[in-house]
């Protein structure tokens, strides 16, 4: 026996010794989590509005172009359970807020919990955001570790990248991602459209549970005096032809039923807006450098005007 | 809790500390700790099922002291009855309930009546077919007089409930692993060496083969009428290689796990993607349950022995009977009945068992007999996998429909690096073909080499292992 754990020691320590590393990769390399962790803390008597949501408002509003002070908390696959989260663990302290920017995606209200994108994501929430993540078991090993949330192959991509850009931190001061510059051409477009549009329909129509979060943050928005603008953000047309046309319908509709039930909530449907062309999105749904300019001023003039 | 996952990589080392150094008193300890750590593995699933396994355990358990006591014919056929009652009724109940009022259901919508049975909403106790069956097997023995009933309730119990094999097999038989229950274990240092390069085995089958090839399985399949046949042709290939992985990294698993405890399971798959025709195929895949098919269905039946006919017979029932096994839906059934009818031309005319030596034996390359062999038995089973993977018949068809067409010949829409990746891998079984697993390279004599390769191997389990997926015989 003790020849047999002597041998699985030698076995282990090289792989304790990467698991080391890789753990304490996580924790000192800043990222994402930790820089807007970092930065709604420090702005929190300032700022006056705050932006939640997916990549889709995370490259698309540029708090740079909003007249007030502006945070953008989006993150990329950020769900309404995270968005809620962030929201009800600072809100008590953000003293100036006068406005939350809600992004009502394609697959806000029908995501369920705990989905393959939050899988390791949940882990960053709580351990870099401070989040208390429901779903999250005490004895689940990996809140204990963060090198073990990640596949070793992904964690070598961020390895490579934060080697070349000497940064894991995909956005600027104001938290807007900043790594969307190009545009695909046409062929690009529809190919990605098709992967896209297959990857966002989960052939799910129950909206319930996401629906009351959205209910009970709009409601806490209230209670604080807040104003809430829910955004059915631009995509690109030949995505959006490729979705179910009933559930867009479904979601624009409860979009603008809140807005109706709730005096201090805005609805804005960018999805059919004419104002955004081919040029303005990186790829399938995603606004680029010049589209997420555009979107951004549309939004700050509606919130101007509240 | 998933073999590939953290929380086993944490719950076996645990295990194996506490069985060897705090339960290392008697056999009556280690046996009641391995019943405890079994049955919290699987409650780790769902704990609401735990109540079958014991209730199928205490029913075999006193069935067999039972059956020792009478000789009376009719006692023991209604003991045995009982048995197969309690077992085939809970696997009956909660696997194949609905597909059988579902489909009664429609018999009479076809003749015009309609009938208001109603499903209902049935969870599927995870590996119900596989210790249903490991039980039934102890009974049966008994009942032929094969094997002597035990006393005792524990290790009869652990027997059951013994977690490496206790969601997905391999389906043991008494006769083999209750004996090992019963005497005291002793570390074996070659053993559990050997334990441990099967779980690498398995985890590089399970995490690297199968987890791979499932993420472009799943897209292919769900998106196939726009495929063409090219892709869908290396859509199935990779299903082949994804249920391999998958159910073969499982065993390897299983089995290394237990020998890390001093246990020897039987062995499950044997490089079936090397066989040369479809007999030595069900030699080597998931041999477990093509042995007790052949045991205790094909031999009661009358096996090889009487007119063509019944052996035709047998061989349909066998096949359907181990397609209904895999699931609750006709596709497994079509998928069985198929291979009878490959099978039938191999028993008829007696080349079912042609093949029991190693192919090319002592040569480095094969030969081009071997390798037409080989590729033929191949293609057979990657176009009956279709039958397997699809969500229905009407897609299974559909599907094999998109093959056959012109587009075939068409550059396929997929990774040709996996294509390369899972070649050079039937190559590494080529080579390893006399050998008990892939990883056996005790004839490299450098010691220092030798780490080197298991390092490479765990390597490339951490690096290039794709997105977790659950394990496909967990659904049988």
């Amino acid at each position: 026996m003790n020849k047999f754990l002597k041998h699985i020691g030698l076995l282990i320590i090289p792989i304790f010794l990467v698991w080391l590393t890789v753990e304490l990769f996580y924790r000192k390399v800043p990222n994402n989590y930790t820089f807007k962790n970092q930065l709604i803390k420090s702005k929190s008597e300032t700022v006056e509005v705050l932006i939640f949501g997916d990549s889709h408002t995370f490259y698309g509003l540029n708090p740079e172009y909003f007249s007030n002070s502006t945070l953008n908390m989006a993150n990329v696959s950020q769900t309404i359970y995270f968005d809620k989260l962030l929201f009800e663990k600072h809100v008590s302290k953000l003293t100036n807020l006068k406005c939350v920017v809600l992004p009502i995606e394609y697959t806000t209200f029908s995501q369920a919990d705990n989905i393959q994108e939050d899988y390791w994501r949940k882990y960053f929430y709580a351990s870099q955001m401070g989040l208390t993540v429901p779903y999250i078991k005490w004895y689940d090993p990996k809140q204990y570790s963060l090198a073990l949330t990640q596949k070793f192959g992904k964690t070598g991509s961020y390895v490579k990248t934060f080697l070349n850009n000497k940064t894991l931190i995909g956005c600027d001061k104001k938290g807007w991602g900043n790594t969307y510059v190009s545009t695909v051409d046409s062929l690009e477009l529809e190919r990605l459209s098709k992967i896209i549009s297959r990857k966002h329909d989960d052939g799910s129509m129950d909206f319930s549970k996401n629906r009351e979060r959205i209910d009970v943050l709009i409601q806490a928005c209230k209670e604080y005096n807040i104003q809430v603008v829910l955004v059915n953000m631009p995509v690109s047309q030949p995505y959006l032809s490729l979705l179910n046309q009933e559930e867009v319908t479904a979601i624009s509709k409860i979009s603008k039923v809140f807005s109706q039930t709730y005096e201090h909530v805005t609805h804005v449907n960018l999805l059919y807006d004419k104002r955004f062309s081919r040029k303005d999105f990186h790829d399938a749904d995603h606004l680029n450098v010049n589209g997420a300019k555009k979107c951004s001023a549309i939004i700050n003039s509606v919130i101007e005007n509240l | 809790m998933l073999f590939n996952t953290v929380d086993f990589a944490i719950f076996l080392p645990v295990v194996f500390l506490l069985y060897w150094f705090v339960f290392k008193a008697n056999i009556k300890i280690q046996n009641i700790f391995l019943i405890v750590v079994s049955y919290f593995f699987y409650a780790c699933w769902d704990w609401r099922f735990l109540g079958l396994i014991a209730v199928s355990s205490l029913v075999d358990f006193l069935v067999g002291k039972e059956l020792a006591k009478t000789s009376l014919a009719k006692q023991r056929k209604l003991l045995l009855g009982l048995s197969l009652i309690t077992n085939l009724g809970i696997l009956g109940f909660f696997k194949y309930f609905n597909f059988f009022i579902e489909n009664f259901n429609q018999v009479f919508t076809l003749f015009g009546k309609s009938l208001e049975s109603s499903t209902l909403q049935i969870l599927l106790p995870v590996g119900i077919s596989f210790y249903t069956f490991q039980t039934l097997s102890y009974t049966i023995d008994i009942y032929r007089g094969k094997i002597k009933p035990t006393n005792n309730v524990l290790a009869f119990f652990a027997f059951v409930s013994f977690f490496p094999q206790l969601v997905a097999g391999p389906i043991e038989r008494a006769s083999n692993l209750l004996p090992q229950f019963l005497k005291a274990r002793i570390f074996n240092y070659d053993k559990s060496v050997l334990g441990l390069k099967l779980i690498i085995t398995g985890l590089f089958k399970k995490m690297v083969i199968a987890d791979n090839c499932a993420r472009v399985v799943d897209e292919i399949f769900k998106y196939y009428p726009e495929q063409s046949g090219s892709t869908l042709f290396f859509g199935a290939f990779f299903f082949a290689f994804q249920i391999y992985g998958d159910f073969s990294g499982y065993s390897d698993i299983a089995i290394g796990s237990a020998k890390l405890f001093g246990f020897d399971l039987m062995k499950n798959f044997n490089m079936p993607y090397l066989s040369r025709n479809l007999g030595e195929f069900w030699r080597r895949w998931h041999i477990s349950l093509s042995t007790w098919f052949r045991d205790y269905v094909y031999i009661p039946l009358g096996g090889n022995s009487g007119s063509k006919f019944k052996v035709v017979r047998n061989i349909c029932i066998v096949f359907l009977v181990s397609g209904l096994w895999h699931g609750a839906n006709w596709t497994f059934v079509v998928w069985g009945f198929i291979h009878a009818l490959c099978f039938l031309p191999l028993i008829l005319n007696e080349r079912n068992t042609k093949f029991k030596d190693i192919a090319d034996g002592g040569k480095l390359f094969p030969s081009l007999k071997t390798i037409l062999q080989i590729g033929t038995t191949f293609l057979v089973v990657v176009l009956l996998w279709v039958f397997f993977r699809a969500e229905t018949l009407y897609d299974a068809l559909n599907y094999l429909g998109g093959i056959f067409d012109k587009s075939l010949f068409s550059i396929p829409n997929v990774s040709r690096g996996l294509i390369l990746f899972l070649f050079v891998y039937l190559i590494v079984e080529w080579l390893q073909r006399d050998k008990d697993h892939i990883l056996e390279i005790s004839f490299i004599k450098s010691k220092p080499i030798r780490l080197m390769v298991y390092y490479a191997v765990v390597f490339v389990v951490f690096y290039f292992a794709g997105e977790t997926q659950a394990f496909i015989y967990f659904q049988f």
